[in-house]
């Protein structure tokens, strides 16, 4: 069976048709027309990506992702209308990975399915030769082990998103690099050219607020004026 | 804004001014001539009855001295002294005798030797040599002579003359003076009116939210009032067509996304279907595809018409943009042509999306209306990008070249191939909220050319 996938839509044709097409993909596809059905799907048991529509009746999407963020790390894709802009900020905000706009195709989705796919599905068996595990901030004993694939602060771990610790990664391969938000569009989102840099922006906050000591005063993850993003290990 | 038409038809202001002149001109002339009639009548009148008294005055003295026998009427002549400008004569035997060297009988008008032989005083004016003068004929027929005296009225002449001229300049200053009235009050009676057209202008110009100062002037009130109102009826009906349009199109979002993600699964098991099944299948993908086309440019449309359009802009080059543009729509990089010097920073500052669609429009309108994209040149020009895209077609005529950028218009001539004609509006409006302008040209050697124009992003923006 395929990665396990959450359809989260009220619109019964668009459902219907996304759980046909994403089932021919391969995914083991689990669909509920609300928020609150969704929910209960995830008490039974965990998946691995989620597809969440914004406009849902009842609860709607922000509250649905704020709500099960705390416990899954998947991947979260929202369905938006590209007239919202500022839903998209908020999805994003809320813990979403990324987005697809209405009308799209289906190979759009699957294409942002696969690209956060092919980051999840850790702990993988450490791939040989086994990374490095890099201090991030000493005085904080916050250490990055790519080997067991996790984020540790002295002896508890720090609960990233599979996105977010991918992020970490690529900017910290090595540390003090400067990247573009192009570049890690491209190796974390799999995104092109015409990739919403939002997403990065949005992605290095989140982050922020949960490695930095004051995510207002960032010292490890800073930005570099018009040029990017740059990993100061300290 | 529709031209006015022009014709040799006044405007409203020369209208006014002219009456005022017209007015001025009719009123002083009157007033001129009737009192320069009255003052010459007086003036005349005076003259006359004062020639008379002296004529009388002078035969009387005449009359005693040829009364003295012998006295040769020459010498009666001499011992009479008359006024400097006048002439005595005395006509007596068939023989004329005059006071002066130089005015002799031929002053005399005959219509009054007949009347004063006849026996009757008289007065004519006459035309001597130098201006006008009065006759005055008396008839001695005590003597058997008839006496004349001539009084010259230079004086009166320049009297006349003056106060003609006077007259015609007072005439004229009222006229001038009624035109400049004319011009002012045109000014002061049309200044709401230009208020008025202003506003229009500007709301025909897109801002619908122009309004004309309520005014307390009562002869103003009721055209303000009907104005402001036709304009709120009017934005209310624009903006009611654009949510229509919108929500037509937001509705149809959902259903055109199960219809393709439907279609996609039909299309993954196209094998399991016969022959004509997979006919009507491409069929059908081929539809959706244009549908979803025009969908997505509408939704684009209503983005820009709401205003809600170009919020994630980023700072990208423009020779990046070109050449990604030409990739998604499976064209070959090859069709660039960078013309900008080298090392020169062509950052602009956009809504990557919008701009690609914008591009990938002119892109298929080249290929659609234009016999084949020829080529795509990016070169910096002062302070902005220019992308100028060329077809190889027969190019867009002079008259077409701002129509085709309206909504749903489509290429006259090859009106059967798809597009539904939002295309190039769409780039009309993505490159006008980006503050830049798409203008259709002529490409050298035949063919047309749309240049885009964009605002050069901030020196030292652009990101790596």
């Amino acid at each position: 069976m395929g990665p396990r996938l959450l359809v989260v839509e009220d619109d019964d044709g668009i459902r219907a048709s996304l759980r046909l097409a994403l089932q021919d993909e391969g995914y083991d596809v689990v669909d509920s027309a609300s928020a609150e059905a969704g929910l209960e799907v995830l008490s039974q048991g965990p998946v691995d990506l989620m597809l969440v529509d914004l406009m849902l009746g009842g609860m709607d999407g922000f509250t649905f992702i704020r709500t099960v963020r705390p416990g899954s790390d998947a991947p979260i894709i929202v369905l938006s209308a590209r007239d919202d802009t500022h839903d998209i900020v908020a999805a994003l905000e809320a813990g979403a990975d990324d987005y697809v706009t209405k009308p799209f195709q289906l190979k759009e989705v699957t294409a942002r399915l696969r690209a956060l796919r092919r980051r999840g599905g850790r702990p993988a068996p450490a791939p040989e030769p086994a990374p490095d595990v890099v201090t991030i901030d000493a005085e904080q004993r916050l250490l990055l082990d790519p080997g067991a694939g996790r984020v540790r602060r002295a002896d508890d771990d720090v609960h990233l998103t599979v996105t977010e610790y991918r992020l970490l990664c690529e900017l910290a391969s090595p540390p003090g690099r400067v990247l573009s938000r192009q570049a890690l569009l491209e190796s974390v989102w799999d995104r092109g050219f015409f990739g919403d840099e939002r997403i990065v922006d949005v992605h290095v906050r989140r982050l922020r607020t949960k490695i930095e000591s004051d995510a207002s005063h960032p010292r490890l993850v800073v930005t570099v004026r018009g040029l990017g993003y740059r990993l100061d290990t300290r | 804004m529709i031209g006015r038409p022009r014709g040799r038809q006044l405007g409203l202001r020369a209208k006014v001014t002219l009456s005022f002149a017209g007015g001025g001109l009719a009123l002083s002339a009157t007033l001129a001539i009737g009192t320069y009639l009255v003052a010459r009548n007086y003036l005349v009148d005076q003259r006359e009855s004062a020639a008379l008294g002296q004529g009388f005055a002078d035969a009387s003295f005449v009359r005693e001295g040829l009364l003295t026998a012998g006295t040769p009427v020459s010498d009666v002549l001499g011992t009479v002294v008359p006024p400097a400008d006048s002439v005595l004569l005395v006509h007596q035997d068939g023989e004329w005798y005059s006071s002066s060297l130089t005015l002799g009988e031929d002053v005399v008008p005959p219509p009054l030797v007949e009347q004063v032989e006849a026996g009757a005083a008289g007065l004519v004016w006459a035309r001597p040599d130098d201006g006008a003068a009065v006759v005055v004929g008396v008839p001695v027929p005590v003597v058997g002579a008839e006496f004349y005296e001539v009084v010259s009225t230079p004086e009166l002449e320049r009297t006349l003359d003056t106060l003609l001229i006077v007259l015609s300049a007072f005439a004229l200053l009222t006229t001038v003076g009624g035109a400049l009235l004319g011009r002012y009050a045109a000014r002061r009676v049309l200044a709401p009116l230009e208020v008025v057209a202003g506003a229009a202008a500007r709301i025909a110009g897109g801002e619908l939210q122009t309004r004309l100062p309520i005014t307390e002037d009562p002869e103003l009130v009721t055209i303000i009032g009907s104005f402001n109102s036709m304009v709120d009826a009017l934005a209310e009906r624009i903006e009611r067509d654009a949510r229509f349009t919108a929500d037509v199109s937001h509705e149809l979002r959902s259903p055109l996304t199960t219809l393709t993600t439907s279609v996609h699964v039909m299309q993954g098991r196209r094998d399991e279907l016969r022959p004509r099944a997979q006919q009507a299948l491409d069929l059908m993908a081929g539809e959706l595809d244009r549908f979803g086309s025009v969908l997505e440019d509408l939704l684009e449309l209503g983005r820009l018409d709401a205003g809600t359009g170009g919020q994630v802009r980023a700072v990208v080059d423009a020779r990046e943009l070109v050449r990604h543009a030409l990739a998604v729509s499976g064209r070959p990089l090859t069709l660039l042509s960078d013309s900008s010097r080298p090392g020169e920073e062509l950052g602009i500052e956009v809504d990557k999306q919008q701009l690609n669609r914008a591009l990938v429009n002119l892109f298929s309108n080249a290929d659609l209306h234009g016999e084949g994209l020829v080529a795509v040149h990016v070169r910096g020009a002062s302070r902005s990008v220019v992308i100028e895209v060329d077809d190889g077609g027969p190019g867009v005529g002079v008259a077409d070249r701002d129509r085709i950028f309206e909504r749903f218009v489509r290429g006259g001539s090859r009106g059967s191939l798809p597009g539904a004609g939002l295309g190039l509006s769409l780039v009309a409006e993505t490159l006008r909220a980006h503050g830049g302008s798409v203008r259709c040209g002529e490409r050298p050697g035949g063919g047309a050319r749309f240049s885009v124009r964009l605002p050069l992003a901030g020196v030292g923006q652009v990101a790596s």
